[in-house]
C-alpha cells in the first residue's frame, strides 16, 4: 500500500533521509526504530504528506504522491483523511476549546450531519475511555489524557493508516499498557499501523515487523521485531543501546 | 487490580468500514500561508546559527557600526552619485559571498526596492523625479547593507556587538531570549499548523476559531515556558543582572573595512559640498 | 505598516526616537512594578509571541488572507506597558535581523506600533469595558479598541509621511524624502486600514481573546480602572500632533496643484521641473551613460561602471547556479 523508493530528503544542508526503500502492506503493523535524530520523524512526515521530495518516489495505493499533487487540496485532503497522524507532542495537535469540539473537528469537516457527528464523537470518546472529559478544555488535561484526545480526534476521521510518532513518550506504565492493547485492537481490525519508538520493551508487542535506522539516516535492518531485538551487535552499532543492554527472551 | 477498566472498548462498526470519502472544497490558504511564513522565519534562524563556521570575517561590532554609518550617510546625502557609489560597493561585496546567501539578500532588497518603485511611481509621473529615483536607490542600498550584516554575522554575535554601543546587558539578554523563543514557539506553531492542515480534510466552517486556537495555545504555552525559564534561571543563581564578556582582536580585514568606511565618510562630505 | 528607511528624514526619525525615550522609560518602570521580581524572561517570551503573531495569516472572506499586528491583543493580554516593550523588541529584531522596517525609522515604527497602537487600543477597550459592564460591553471594547488602535497608528504613519514634503525640500522645491503630502498619504494609508487591515485586526483580536477566555480565563491583565482623563489626555495629545500637518495641508496641496502645474506650463519641460541633479549636468535617463558617470572624473566613472558590471555579472551567474540547485532540491509545506 505504501511504497517508498530510494527516498532522500534534507533540510537545507543537513541530510535527514538517505536512500530509503520501504514497502508496507495493508493491515501491517510496523515500527521505526533508531537513535535520536536518525530521521524517523522525517519519514513519518513524508508519509503524511507534510513534506515531499523530488528524490525518489512515494506511492500510496499505487498512486504517486508528489509535491505537485500535494498542492492540489482535493488530493492532499483525501490523503490526510486516509492517513491519520498522531504528533509526538500532543499539545501541538489540540487547538479547540473543548474535547468534544476537538474530536468533532474532523467529522464536521467531512460534511456529516450534527447527529452523525455526535454519535461518532461519542464512540471515539468511549473507545478511548475519556467520555468524562467531553466538556473539558484539552489544554488543561494531563499528558496521558491529552494523548488520548489526540488519538480520538484522529480516530474520528476513520483513517486507513494510523501513524504515531513516539506514542509511548511521557505516558505512565498503566496508560502505556492500555495504549498497546488499543493499538493491537485497531490493527486486528485490519488497519495499518506505523509507529516510531525508542521503547524497546513495548515495541514487539505493538508490531511484528521493525525497521532500524542508523546514524547515516538509512535503513540498516528490516525484519521481525523479535530477531532485531536479539541482535545486540546491530543495536549497539546504530547507537540505540549501550553495553548494559540485555534482551529478555519471552518477556 | 481493575484490569477490566484498563482494557480498551471494542471498535464501533463505522471504524471497521472503509470511508468512501470525497473531500469537500474549501478555501483555506491561510493555513498554507501561515506555514510558509513561520517556516521561513525558522529556517532563517537555523541558517544563521550554522553560519558559525563560515560566519562574518569582519569584527562584528565594527561591521555593525560600519553598516549604521553607511545607512546614516545614505539617508542624509543629497548626492545621487554618492548613493550610486555605495550601491556599487554593496553589489561588489554581494558578489563575493556564496550564491545561496546572495539570493536571499537580493530577494529581500529587490522586493522592497520594487515595492518602493511602485509607491513612488505616481510621484515620478507627477514630476517629482528627484525624490522618487533617490528614495528607490537609497532603499536598495539600505536593505542590502542590512541584509549583508544579518546574513554574514551570527545573531548572537550581533546582539553581543550591541553591548559595545552601551546598550544595557539586560536588553541584550531579552533580545537573546526573544530569538530563542521565536524559534521555540515558532516550531510549536508550525507543528500546530501542520496538525490543523492534516485534520482539515474537508470544509472548515470555523476558520477563525481554529486560527485563534493556535494563537491562543501558543500564548498560553509561552506564558508557561517563561515561568519555567524564570524558575530554572533562579535555580542557577540569576538575580536580574546579566553580564556579557567578550574579547576579540582586530584583524587586517577589519582595518580595511574601517578604511573603506572612512572613505565613504570622506566621499559623503566631498559630494555634500557640491 | 513597517516604514522602511529613507521614506522619512533622519531628523524626523531622531525626533520620533526621542519621543519614544520617555515612553520606554515609563514602560520599563511600570513593568518592573507590575511583574513581581525580575521576571525578565516574560518580556522576551512576550516579544517572541508578538513577533510570531505578525507571521500568522488571518483568513478573510473569499479565501484571501491578511496580516494583523496584534498590538491591542497584546495590551489586553499583558497590559499596555508590557505590550509596548514586547512589540518594541519584536520590531527591533525585525529591523535588525529580518530587514523588515528601517533601522533609522525604528523610532517612528515603535511610536506607531509599540506606543500608539497598544495604548490607544487598550484605553478604548478599557473605557468601554468599564462603562458598559456586561459581556457585550467587553466585546464591544475589544472590537472598537483594536479597530481604533490600528487605524490611529496608520494615521500616525500617514502624518509622518505627509509632513516630509512640507519640511524637507531642496532648493528646487523637490521633496527630499517621502514626496506625498497629506492629501495623498492620509487616504493612501487610511483607506486600506479602515477597510481591510482594521477588520483583520478586529477578527484576530476577538477570536483569540474568546479562545483564551474559554480556556484560561485567569490569564488576563488586570489593569486599574482607566481614568477618563487619561484617555482624553491621549486624544488631546494626538490632536495636537495632527494639526501640525492638517493646518499645512492647504499649502501642501497648493504646491502640488498650482506651482507645479505652472512649471509644467511655463517651463516647457515634459517632466515639469528640473531635478537638482540635472542642473549639475547629471543625466537621470540612464544610470551610467557611456560608461562615464557625470559629475565624476572620467576615470573614476569607468572604474565604478566596471566594478558594478563585474559584480552584477557574478551575482547573475551565482543566482543562475542557485536556481539549478533549487530545482533538484526538496520541497517543504
Amino acid at each position: 500500500m505504501i511504497e517508498l523508493n530510494d527516498i532522500c530528503f534534507s533540510y537545507s544542508d543537513t541530510i535527514a533521509l538517505n536512500h530509503i526503500n520501504l514497502s508496507i502492506k495493508t493491515g501491517e503493523a510496523i515500527a521505526l526504530m533508531g537513535a535520536n535524530g536518525c530521521g524517523k520523524s522525517t519519514l513519518l512526515k513524508l508519509i503524511n504528506g507534510i513534506i515531499s521530495t523530488d528524490k525518489g518516489s512515494y506511492r500510496f495505493h499505487g498512486e504517486d504522491v508528489t509535491h505537485k499533487k500535494l498542492q492540489d487540496s482535493q488530493f492532499s485532503k483525501l490523503l490526510h483523511q486516509r492517513i491519520g497522524f498522531v504528533f509526538q507532542n500532543s499539545d501541538t495537535q489540540l487547538f479547540c476549546s473543548s474535547v468534544y469540539d476537538e474530536v468533532a473537528f474532523g467529522p464536521r469537516q467531512m460534511g456529516y450531519t450534527e447527529s452523525e457527528v455526535e454519535s461518532r464523537v461519542n464512540d471515539c470518546l468511549a473507545l478511548l475511555g475519556i467520555q468524562e472529559f467531553s466538556k473539558r478544555t484539552p489544554y488543561h488535561l494531563s499528558g496521558g489524557e491529552k494523548r488520548k484526545v489526540a488519538i480520538a480526534c484522529v480516530m474520528s476521521l476513520n483513517p486507513e493508516v494510523l501513524v504515531l510518532d513516539e506514542p509511548m513518550n511521557g505516558l505512565d506504565p498503566k496508560t502505556q499498557r492500555w495504549l498497546v492493547d488499543f493499538l493491537n485492537k485497531w490493527n486486528k481490525a485490519g488497519k495499518t499501523l506505523i509507529t516510531s519508538t525508542h521503547n524497546l520493551d513495548l515495541v514487539q508487542e505493538i508490531s511484528k515487523r521493525s525497521i532500524l535506522f542508523d546514524e547515516t539516516h538509512t535503513i540498516v535492518a528490516d525484519g521481525k521485531t523479535e530477531e532485531l531485538l536479539m541482535d545486540e551487535e546491530l543495536l549497539k552499532r546504530v547507537n540505540l543501546v549501550d553495553q548494559s543492554y540485555c534482551y529478555h527472551k519471552g518477556l | 487490580m481493575d484490569n477490566a477498566e484498563n482494557k480498551p472498548a471494542d471498535l464501533p462498526d463505522w471504524l471497521l468500514k472503509d470511508e468512501n470519502y470525497i473531500p469537500l472544497v474549501d478555501k483555506d490558504t491561510f493555513v498554507n500561508k501561515s506555514i510558509l511564513s513561520v517556516f521561513k522565519v525558522l529556517s532563517r534562524i537555523k541558517k544563521q546559527d550554522s553560519q558559525g563556521l563560515t560566519g562574518s570575517r569582519i569584527h562584528v561590532p565594527i561591521h555593525v557600526l560600519g553598516t549604521f554609518l553607511l545607512i546614516m550617510l545614505v539617508s542624509l546625502t543629497r548626492s545621487f552619485i554618492f548613493v550610486i557609489i555605495v550601491n556599487v560597493w554593496l553589489l561588489a561585496v554581494l558578489s563575493m559571498i556564496d550564491s545561496e546567501r546572495l539570493v536571499r539578500i537580493l530577494k529581500l532588497s529587490a522586493g522592497v526596492t520594487l515595492c518602493t518603485a511602485v509607491v513612488m511611481l505616481p510621484a515620478f509621473i507627477l514630476g517629482n523625479t528627484y525624490s522618487s529615483i533617490m528614495i528607490t536607490t537609497k532603499v536598495f542600498a539600505t536593505i542590502t547593507a542590512m541584509g549583508l550584516l544579518s546574513h554574514t554575522a551570527k545573531w548572537s554575535a550581533l546582539t553581543e556587538a550591541l553591548k559595545k554601543f552601551y546598550m544595557p546587558d539586560i536588553f541584550i539578554f531579552i533580545l537573546d531570549i526573544t530569538i530563542k523563543y521565536i524559534d521555540l514557539l515558532g516550531e510549536l506553531s508550525l507543528n500546530m499548523f501542520y496538525a490543523l492542515k492534516l485534520r482539515s480534510v474537508g470544509k472548515n466552517r470555523s476558520k477563525y476559531s481554529s486560527m485563534a486556537g493556535i494563537a491562543g495555545s501558543v500564548f498560553l504555552q509561552s506564558k508557561e515556558l517563561a515561568e519555567d525559564m524564570y524558575h530554572a534561571m533562579e535555580c542557577r543563581g540569576f538575580t536580574g543582572e546579566y553580564h556579557i564578556n567578550n574579547k576579540s582582536e582586530l584583524k587586517w580585514l577589519d582595518y580595511l573595512y574601517i578604511v573603506i568606511n572612512t572613505g565613504f565618510l570622506i566621499l559623503f562630505i566631498y559630494f555634500g559640498r557640491m | 505598516m513597517h516604514i522602511p528607511d529613507n521614506y522619512l528624514s533622519p531628523s524626523t526619525c531622531a525626533a520620533m526616537g526621542a519621543a519614544m525615550v520617555p515612553v520606554w522609560t515609563k514602560a520599563v518602570r511600570k513593568v518592573k512594578e507590575e511583574i513581581p521580581k525580575a521576571k525578565i524572561p516574560l518580556l522576551g517570551v512576550g516579544a517572541a509571541f508578538s513577533f510570531l503573531l505578525m507571521m500568522f495569516n488571518v483568513p478573510l472572506p473569499g479565501g484571501t488572507t491578511g496580516h494583523a499586528v496584534g498590538g491591542t491583543l497584546l495590551a489586553i493580554l499583558m497590559g499596555p506597558y508590557a505590550a509596548c516593550i514586547s512589540v518594541t523588541v519584536a520590531l527591533f529584531i525585525q529591523a535588525l535581523l529580518f530587514g523588515d522596517g528601517g533601522i533609522l525609522a525604528f523610532g517612528a515604527n515603535c511610536f506607531n506600533m509599540a506606543f500608539i497602537l497598544p495604548f490607544f487600543g487598550y484605553y478604548i477597550y478599557k473605557l468601554i469595558k468599564d462603562h458598559v459592564r456586561s459581556e457585550k460591553g467587553e466585546y464591544l471594547g475589544i472590537v472598537l479598541g483594536s479597530y481604533a488602535g490600528i487605524n490611529v497608528a496608520a494615521l500616525c504613519a500617514a502624518i509622518e509621511f505627509g509632513i516630509q514634503p512640507l519640511l524637507f525640500k531642496d532648493g528646487a522645491g523637490q521633496a527630499l524624502y517621502c514626496p506625498y503630502p497629506f492629501s495623498v498619504s492620509i487616504p493612501a494609508m487610511l483607506i486600506p486600514h479602515l477597510l481591510v487591515a482594521g477588520i483583520v485586526e478586529v477578527v484576530f483580536t476577538a477570536a483569540i481573546i474568546i479562545y483564551i477566555k474559554k480556556v484560561s480565563p485567569g490569564t488576563f491583565y488586570k489593569g486599574a480602572r482607566v481614568k477618563t482623563k487619561a484617555v482624553y489626555g491621549l486624544v488631546a495629545g494626538l490632536i495636537c500632533f495632527t494639526p501640525l500637518g492638517l493646518m499645512a495641508t492647504g499649502t501642501a496641496w497648493g504646491e502640488w496643484g498650482a506651482d507645479e502645474i505652472k512649471e509644467v506650463v511655463t517651463g516647457g519641460n515634459a517632466l515639469g521641473f528640473v531635478p537638482q541633479g540635472m542642473k549639475e549636468g547629471f543625466n537621470f535617463n540612464a544610470v551610467m551613460p557611456d560608461y562615464a558617470v557625470s559629475g565624476l572624473p572620467e576615470a573614476a566613472g569607468y572604474l565604478l561602471s566596471a566594478v558594478a558590471g563585474v559584480a552584477i555579472m557574478i551575482i547573475f551567474f551565482k543566482i543562475l547556479s542557485n536556481l539549478k540547485k533549487d530545482k533538484a532540491g526538496n520541497n517543504v509545506g
